[in-house]
C-alpha cells in the first residue's frame, strides 16, 4: 500500500480526541482555530488508516468488495473535505499577507 | 449521530451484500441443475433459497437488510427415465433436482436489478456529498 499514508497513522500525536472548544483556551483566539484544524487533520488520518486496513482485508479475502468500496469512498470524502478546508485556510492567510500596511 | 449522507452508503452496501448472497444461491442452483444422487433412489440436489429480513444496526440505529436464512426448496423432484444412471431405481427412473432454469434466470435478473438500484443510491449519495464539498472551493 501507500507507505506515506500508512506511516502517518503511527505518529504518536495522532490520536483521536475531541478538539478543545475555543472558549476553553486561555491564550486568546489563536488556540481555538489551531485545535479545530488539528482535529480535522486527525480525523482524516484515522479515516484513511481505516480504509487502508479494510482494503488490505479485502485483498486477503476477509472483507467483501462492497465493504472495501464503502470505506475507500468514505476516506475519499474525508480527504476531499480536508483539502477544501486546507485550501480555504491557506487562502485566508494569503489574504492577510496581502493586507496593506 | 451518524452522518446522514454517509448512511445511504452504508445501507446500500448492506443491500448489495444481501443481493450477492442471493446470486450465490442462484449460481449453485444453476450449476447443480443436473446433479443426481449417488445410490439408487437417492435424493438429488435440492434447490437453495435465500430470504431477507430488515434489521436495526445497533451502532448507527439504521435499518439494514440482512440474510434471514438459507433454506432448501422442499417442492417435489422431477423424475426422468434413465436406466443407465447409478441413481436409477429398479424401474429405471432417476430423481432430478427441483431446479427450474427459467425461475433461476428470472431470479438472477431481479437480483441484478436490485443490486444496480443499491449501486445507484450509493452513487447518488456520493455525488451529493462531492457537490456540497465543492461549495468550499472557489
Amino acid at each position: 500500500m501507500i507507505d506515506a499514508i500508512s506511516k502517518t497513522a503511527q505518529l504518536p500525536e495522532l490520536q483521536m480526541r475531541p478538539a478543545a472548544l475555543p472558549t476553553t483556551t486561555k491564550s486568546g483566539a489563536v488556540g481555538g482555530f489551531d485545535s479545530v484544524m488539528k482535529s480535522v487533520a486527525t480525523e482524516t488520518v484515522n479515516n484513511l488508516y481505516k480504509s487502508e486496513m479494510t482494503a488490505i482485508a479485502g485483498i486477503n479475502g476477509k472483507a467483501t468488495v462492497q465493504q472495501v468500496v464503502e470505506q475507500v469512498m468514505a476516506a475519499e470524502r474525508t480527504l476531499q473535505t480536508t483539502l477544501a478546508v486546507r485550501d480555504k485556510a491557506i487562502a485566508a492567510y494569503q489574504e492577510i499577507s496581502r493586507m496593506a500596511i | 449521530m451518524i452522518d446522514t449522507l454517509r448512511a445511504p452508503g452504508m445501507i446500500a452496501t448492506a443491500g448489495m451484500s444481501a443481493q450477492s448472497e442471493r446470486l450465490l444461491a442462484i449460481s449453485q442452483n444453476i450449476a447443480n441443475v443436473q446433479s443426481v444422487g449417488k445410490t439408487p433412489g437417492a435424493d438429488p440436489y435440492s434447490r437453495k433459497t435465500v430470504s431477507f429480513k430488515s434489521e436495526v444496526d445497533n451502532l448507527s440505529g439504521l435499518t439494514m437488510v440482512k440474510v434471514a436464512e438459507y433454506g432448501t426448496d422442499r417442492s417435489p423432484f422431477r423424475v426422468e427415465l434413465d436406466p443407465g444412471s447409478p441413481a436409477a431405481d429398479q424401474n429405471g427412473y432417476v430423481k432430478m433436482p427441483n431446479v427450474n432454469l427459467l425461475v433461476e434466470m428470472a431470479d438472477m435478473r431481479e437480483a441484478n436489478r436490485v443490486y444496480q438500484a443499491n449501486l445507484q443510491v450509493f452513487r447518488q449519495a456520493r455525488e451529493l456529498v462531492s457537490m456540497t464539498i465543492d461549495l468550499m472551493r472557489t
